[in-house]
């Protein structure tokens, strides 16, 4: 008889944590292979390719550099959230309502104000925009107990809606010929690029200095202390006097404002103007969930995890254009990968033994 | 010593490149990359302009390609990067309205390749823009529309609201008027150009109040479905299939459509690079250069089911006096492959439905009118979404 038991564990070093990340990562490899075997496709050949497309070339790696800043930067505002048990799945929304703001802020003083002025400017009405949406679902939560993963799913396509009844309606640009969009943003309100790429850079060292920033919150202040024991022990923390309403406005306002932070980089840094939700965010709010997870909610690693992730999606470019396999295969292959990484994550917290014995 | 192993490798690439250069100038290969906004299977815009690439691929021996699917316009400044960084493509086409302004900034990024934006309007050196419209093809199916229709309502299912599916719309409608004047066009927008369970539903909903005609512009054959389910459990919904040959999702109720044959465009654009003909001049063929087609398959342009039912309906025209459905479609058909200036839809008096005059009697719209066109003609319900 195979007995198999699991039992929790308690104690998870920092080497255990990189060595499961790295096997469940080989495992998905060994599938994904198989997948490129039914396709005709040459396995190494193909992974390689991946790679190459994501961190082995220059040109990759700047690409993957610029996926990454909306990453780590909701990424890591995620991880406050989450590690007070607050399930913000409206980072999405979040960032349409930074680009909102924003673009607004642009159009309205980019023509008046020189770069300094405006862009710092930009920055704080996406922070205020993103935070103000990401309030909402807090007030609702902890005033009316609605359950949080239902409001900011919803409020993210309340804000899509906006965002495109502004574009076809009131702000829809003169220069666009009817199309639905706003006129481009004044050169002021545009940020600049590191020549030849697309990395708008204060957006990087903005996403670079949260993640340090919320790292020492999080680890070193009362304020992070409070959020950790509101998700953590609840109980405890009625008993220690911690403001419920108080800590998760200030969490939610910080995690939404930092998505809306991700939405003035994506629409003043890569697309100069407002325009469909769909063209102004390939899904960033949703894939930062995944972002946070894999840094194991610690804000600081979200760099990591969000610098990989984004290197999945930019190398799943090769599998198309170098493969010449469809479009789908991306999807495959980058769920499949997420998958045993989450698998991953059990095998973290359990301790698996299989023993055998005769009857 | 180092010296002279240094300049040694310098004469080395230099002869290298000489080569390579000489090489070139005898045989010019071209590489093209194209760049879809939809799966190549979605039976709509992407899968006609990869049924043209492959046919520009299979002419021109010189000619290499390559493509990218599904991609977002949040992703398509990376695509294009990528194509002429990785890729080495000589020419990108750009395959949707949104791609646009990447394609323009594409542009000045690398001012030695050439770019062409299919359905665009902003133009610069090295960006050219090209179109094959199906409006007349639209117009045709009015006519057939409104000569079938038994509820006169008549339902339109569309993507967007921009100028080319208004252009669509109007065009339809103007087509219905012609033959029956009585008839009013409903339009339901579904905003999303790869969304069949929109349209699905959007479909099932202009059939609730009364359509039994349904024309969209949705890149799946899913308003063809619900026709062909409707008329299997007895209920006549006649449909007009869009872009690709969607009659055999259909057969009771596809009546007709229109498609795209790109390959011919592709080949002359192609053929000019080759030849340093090139130039960034505005792209637009209709059906007199054989781009726009009549029919929902390759080989029909009327489903025969419908055909006496359509020779059978009689209508008064000014210009014929009666005459079949059939006909008419046909004699404007073969007018439409002369020439916009032989027969056009939009031939004043044309009035909005506001009751405004657009344009005047004995006028015809200009190409770019048309281009920027956004106002319903008068037998369509309803106000533009603003």
């Amino acid at each position: 008889m195979i007995h198999i038991t699991s039992t929790d564990r308690y104690r998870i070093t920092r080497w255990r944590v990189v060595m499961t990340n790295i096997l469940s990562l080989a495992a998905g490899l060994v599938v994904i292979s198989f997948i490129f075997m039914i396709a005709g496709v040459n396995p190494l050949f193909a992974i390689s390719e991946i790679f190459q497309g994501s961190f082995g070339s220059v040109y990759g790696f700047k690409e993957t550099v610029t996926k990454a800043i909306p990453l780590i930067l909701i990424g890591a505002g995620l991880t406050l959230a989450f590690r007070a048990k607050f399930w913000n799945i409206g980072a999405e929304g979040q960032l349409l309502m930074g680009a909102i703001f924003a673009t607004w802020t642009g159009l309205t003083f980019g023509d008046t104000l020189p770069s300094w002025g405006i862009i710092p400017l930009m920055f704080a009405a996406g922070f205020l925009g993103g935070a103000l949406w990401g309030i909402i679902p807090a007030i609702l939560k902890i005033r009316y107990a609605i359950n949080e993963v239902i409001s900011t799913l919803m409020l993210n396509y309340i804000c899509a809606h906006i965002l495109t009844m502004l574009i076809v309606g009131p702000w829809k640009g003169g220069t666009r010929f009817g199309f639905p969009g706003t006129d481009t943003l004044p050169e002021a309100a545009i940020l600049s690029v590191i020549p030849g790429s697309r990395i708008h850079y204060v957006t990087l060292i903005l996403a670079l200095a949260c993640a340090a920033i919320l790292t020492m919150i999080i680890y070193w202040t009362r304020f992070g202390y409070e959020a950790r024991v509101v998700g953590e022990n609840p109980e405890a923390g009625k008993y220690a006097g911690i403001d419920f309403l108080k800590t998760t406005l200030i969490l939610m306002a910080i995690s939404g404002g930092l998505a809306g932070m991700a939405g003035v980089g994506e629409v003043a840094g890569i697309h100069q103007y407002l325009g469909y939700p769909d063209s102004m965010s390939s899904g960033y709010g949703f894939t930062a969930i995944i972002v946070a997870w894999l840094a194991k909610l610690n804000p600081l690693y979200t760099v990591i995890s969000g610098l990989f992730f984004a290197g999945i999606l930019v190398g799943g470019d090769a599998i198309q254009i170098s493969l010449g396999l469809p479009a789908a295969t991306v999807n495959i292959v980058n769920g499949t990968l997420l998958i045993f990484l989450i698998m991953g994550d059990y095998f973290l917290n359990h301790k698996i033994s299989i023993t055998f014995s005769t009857p | 010593m180092k010296k002279w192993t240094l300049l040694l490798l310098i004469c080395s690439i230099a002869m290298l490149g000489f080569s390579a250069g000489t090489a070139g100038a005898e045989d010019k290969k071209i590489k093209a990359g194209f760049i879809y906004v939809g799966p190549v299977g979605d039976y709509g815009f992407s899968h006609a302009h990869d049924l043209g690439r492959k046919f520009a691929e299979e002419k021109l021996d010189w000619l290499e390609t390559v493509y990218v699917e599904s991609v977002s316009e949040a992703d398509s400044d990376r695509i294009i990067d990528r194509l002429v960084q990785q890729q080495k493509c000589d020419v990108v086409f750009t395959n949707s309205f949104g791609f646009m302004d990447s394609t323009i900034k594409a542009g000045e990024r690398y001012p030695d390749k050439i770019f062409m934006h299919c359905s665009g309007f902003k133009r610069s050196d090295n960006v050219g823009t090209y179109f094959g419209d199906l409006y007349q093809m639209y117009y045709l199916n009015g006519i057939m529309a409104g000569a079938l229709t038994q509820t006169n309502k008549i339902g339109y299912v569309a993507a967007f609201p921009i100028p080319e599916l208004i252009r669509h719309i109007d065009a339809y409608a103007l087509g219905i008027k012609a033959v029956n004047p009585d008839a009013k066009v409903h339009v339901k927008w579904i905003y999303a150009w790869y969304g069949p369970d929109k349209a699905r539903e959007a479909a099932e909903s202009l059939i609730a109040e009364g359509c039994d005609t349904l024309a969209f512009t949705e890149d799946t054959p899913a308003v063809i479905e619900v026709g062909q389910e409707h008329t299997e459990k007895g209920k006549q919904i006649y449909t007009f299939s869009h872009y690709s040959a969607m009659q055999p999702y259909g057969e009771d109720s596809v009546v007709s459509g229109q498609f795209m044959n790109w390959g011919g465009m592709y080949v002359k654009i192609l053929e000019d690079i080759q030849a340093g003909n090139w130039t960034n001049e505005d792209i637009w063929w209709l059906a007199k250069e054989g781009a726009a087609i009549l029919g929902g398959n390759e080989t029909d342009p009327i489903n025969p089911k419908f055909v006496d039912d359509l020779k059978q309906a009689m209508v008064q025209t000014e210009e014929f006096g009666e005459i079949s459905a059939y006909d008419l479609v046909m004699t404007r058909y073969d007018q439409m492959k002369q020439g916009v200036d032989v027969f056009d839809p939009f031939v004043g008096p044309i009035s909005d439905n506001k009751g405004n005059l657009q344009i005047p009697a004995g006028e015809r719209a200009s190409k770019d009118d048309l281009l920027s066109i956004m106002y319903y003609v008068d037998n369509v319900e309803g106000t533009i979404p603003q």
